[in-house]
């Protein structure tokens, strides 16, 4: 943490989103339409199998990685066989827990070491199904089995997701497709255990001991519940898809909706770099892909009120340029006007007007703060300022590993005389985790930009012209695009 | 007790951890003295596998002689965490090692046995480790709490399978030096022979202090010990009542389907932290792999 105008610490989540957040000025109106910048589907990067053919690359294993990377290893050999396996593996709360780990992975620094190690080892500790398991599933869903109701049918799976796992296929006319299955009778199992709230109350004090444990545990019920049925996943997926459709840089693969149901959810095969590969990469190359992340997450919260859950580094497939395909959307926040417009006033009050007394009365209309809090405005400023360090001033800016571990280190803080008269309520509670993780993964590329001069962009209260390449080709994108927007401010 | 109980109780998972571990062979000559296809391995891997060893450990107390033995000679008061992970990979060993290891282990234990000799001061009779009738109470207790655990909170067994658990543990009190001709080899057998110790147990001053110390470690933090509560409900459940009675715990509360799954939860995230230490996860596939590969016509 040094060199470079390193600051400390990123924007705690809501609070950071907040940051860059401003008001939403847009509530777009998705629609389906063809771009001329279109970076797409027919793109060489996507373009990996040869139609009529299963010609597939041959990094194979790599494609569309979903949820796997780093996650397990496919054990094929250990493969569950019958529904009873499955609750064998992942019932009695152990399913729960590999889904809270999955989510508390980004918060490593809120964890006891004991129990970081027990959710990530609970995440290897999942097999894959066997090709008949699955192919049962498949045949549940959508009525044929899987020769039939696909051209192509790879029994193999290639990867690990949430609750299921990843085949590909080619359908009857021709599309290269990952189609994600989920573990019979895994939903019903998830969904009993995450009523025991006393057990979950306790696994989660140990995770988050500073916060609000029954709002996290409300939050994250709803949550998982929502992540158990593949069609809101689908949805939230074909929502983006369609937002980004044309997008220079942000590529979501689409859904076929014929093709998807409770528990299989079928999209567009993507292929790409991982994001272990980034290392090997220039710095270049890394600014870029963290620009192009920076601009999904915030663009995403601002235009499409949706959060993705997942900032998973085995969520991200890179084709260099910065072009970035994002995967797994099983668990997206979407947020109402009133939620968002909070978070936009602190950021405006804090960084572009300047006027504290005003943040401290947009973080009370929050709830993040207790209005009665025997603090002065500068206490609560010192302590919040970390969290807006990023895009306060503007300027490039290297955000490091150690930089992104203090943020977290702040947002745990329970020293802070201000630690007693905050809190995160409920709505806030996911996307507070998942910022927390998105400034993990762009401290672990040690990316560089100006964020602030980014932010501007995006802030709706601000619309500053484009103010890098990047930001150019996504302007000409959004010239191009028709728009219905309606005002929050 | 040791002088940190909360590090003592923390310990008993790594402990018990690698315990386990060292008693799954990597890459073993022989499939032991049970094998991948026993019901043995099914009832070791089982969700309920920690409620019957606790309430093993309940009945085994109400032995007074085999109490003394363990409170005069083990040593369980200066570390009682160690005590316990000794007795798992001793259990351990013998489920899952190589016929060599298990019989190495046991002549291990004969051998600490014979030396384990005194008197009762609650009876005043003299006792000695070695002797089968002790032995064999070790034994009955063990192999009936694994079918009682697995009925109640686990996968219960089939009649034909609890017979062929019973028959298969057999050899178990055979390696410590139980006369074969003693050791009942079905469960109405196994049942009989309980009913015939009866009388000779109790509840001691050793046996009830240990066995708190057991139901409530002291220095668990406050989570974990509501986590442990529901795993010793779940035990003193599955007790008989005159066990129970014995040690004068409250008849526990109704187990109705919910408290059941509640205790069941538990158990999973006792078990996910317990698949947290390092090399559980790969013990357990091996296991699970040579099961496999054992049900495959």
């Amino acid at each position: 943490m040094k060199a470079r105008r390193v600051k400390r610490p990123i924007a705690a989540a809501a609070i950071g989103a907040g940051a860059i957040g401003g008001a939403i000025t847009a509530l777009y109106l998705v629609r389906r339409r063809i771009g001329t910048l279109r970076f797409a589907r027919g793109a060489a990067a996507f373009q990996l199998v040869a139609r009529g053919g299963l010609r597939y690359a041959s990094s194979a294993p790599r494609l569309f990685a979903a949820a796997g990377e780093n996650r397990q290893r496919l054990r094929t050999d250990l493969a569950l066989q019958t529904a009873e396996d499955v609750a064998t593996t992942l019932g009695a709360m152990k399913g729960v827990m590999m889904k809270i780990g999955q989510m508390a992975s980004y918060i490593d620094d809120g964890l006891a070491p004991s129990v970081r190690r027990t959710l990530s080892r609970l995440q290897d500790s999942v097999p894959p199904m066997s090709a008949e398991l699955a192919a049962r599933v498949v045949e549940e869903e959508l009525g044929l089995p899987p020769e039939r109701a696909f051209a192509t049918w790879d029994p193999e799976p290639i990867a690990a997701a949430s609750i299921g796992q990843v085949h590909r296929a080619i359908t009857l006319d021709g599309r290269a497709v990952a189609v994600k299955v989920q573990y019979p009778g895994i939903a019903e199992t998830i969904a009993a255990d995450l009523g025991n709230v006393s057990l979950l109350r306790r696994m989660l004090r140990v995770t988050a001991p500073s916060q609000d444990v029954d709002a996290l545990i409300a939050e994250l019920r709803d949550r998982v519940l929502e992540e158990l049925d593949y069609r809101r996943e689908a949805d939230n997926q074909r929502l983006l898809a369609d937002y980004y459709d044309g997008h220079p840089t942000i590529h979501i693969p689409g859904i076929i909706s014929e093709l998807s149901t409770r528990r299989v959810v079928t999209s567009d095969l993507a292929d790409g770099a991982r994001f272990a590969e980034l290392a090997g990469w220039s710095q270049q190359e890394r600014d870029l892909a963290a620009e192009t992340i920076y601009r999904f997450v915030f663009r995403s919260l601002y235009e499409v009120h949706a959060f993705n859950g997942d900032p998973h580094p085995g969520n991200y497939l890179f084709h260099g340029g910065g072009r970035v395909t994002f995967l797994d959307f099983g668990l997206v926040k979407h947020f109402s006007p009133n939620e968002l417009r909070p978070l936009m006033q602190m950021a405006r009050h804090l960084c572009v007007d300047n006027d504290p007394e005003a943040f401290r009365r947009s973080m009370e209309a929050a709830g993040f703060l207790r209005p009665d809090a025997p603090l002065s405005t500068e206490t609560i400023i010192e302590h919040m300022a970390v969290f807006y360090d990023t895009i306060r001033e503007p300027g490039p800016l290297t955000i490091t590993g150690d930089y992104a571990s203090a943020v977290v280190r702040r947002f745990f803080d329970v020293r802070s005389p201000v630690a007693g008269y905050v809190s995160v309520p409920r709505s806030y509670v996911i996307l507070q985790r998942i910022n927390l993780g998105l400034f993990a993964v762009l401290g672990e590329l040690s990316a560089t930009a100006d964020w602030r001069a980014i932010a501007e962009e995006i802030w709706p209260f601000v619309r500053a012209p484009a103010s890098t390449p990047m930001g150019e080709a996504e302007a000409a994108w959004q010239a191009s695009r028709p728009t219905i927007t309606e005002s929050l401010a | 007790m040791t002088a940190d109980p909360y590090a003592a109780a923390a310990d008993l998972v790594a402990r018990s951890a690698a315990a386990y571990v060292s008693g799954v062979p990597e890459d073993p000559a022989d499939d032991g003295f049970f094998g991948p296809a026993s019901v043995t391995w099914r009832v070791s891997s089982d969700l309920a596998s920690p409620i019957a060893g606790l309430r093993s450990l309940l009945m085994q107390a109400l032995h007074p002689l085999a109490m003394a033995g363990v409170d005069q000679h083990s040593g369980w008061r200066q570390d009682p965490v160690g005590r316990l992970a000794a007795t798992s990979a001793y259990v351990t060993t013998i489920t899952f090692g190589e016929r060599a290891a298990a019989e190495q282990a046991a002549a291990r234990v004969r051998r600490i046995h014979d030396h384990v000799r005194g008197v009762d001061a609650v009876t005043g009779r003299p006792y000695a480790a070695s002797d089968p009738a002790l032995l064999l109470w070790i034994h009955g207790a063990l192999v009936e709490s694994g079918i009682a655990a697995a009925q109640l909170f686990g996968t219960p067994l089939s009649a034909e399978d609890s017979d062929r658990y019973v028959a298969e543990m057999v050899v178990a009190a055979e390696l410590v030096g139980v006369p074969t001709a003693l050791i009942p080899s079905s469960l109405a057998e196994l049942e009989r022979y309980i009913s015939s110790v009866r009388p000779e147990l109790r509840c001691t001053p050793a046996a009830g202090e240990s066995m708190s110390y057991l139901l409530a470690p002291p220095g668990l933090d406050e989570d974990t010990a509501e986590i442990w509560a529901d795993v010793r409900d779940g035990a003193v459940a599955a007790l008989p009542a005159w066990a129970r009675d014995m040690y004068g715990y409250h008849a526990p509360e109704a187990l109705t389907p919910s408290r059941r799954t509640e205790i069941r939860q538990a158990l999973g995230v006792l078990d996910a932290t317990f698949l947290g230490e390092p090399g559980v996860l790969e013990a357990r596939q091996r296991t699970t792999l040579r099961t496999r590969a054992a049900r495959r016509p």
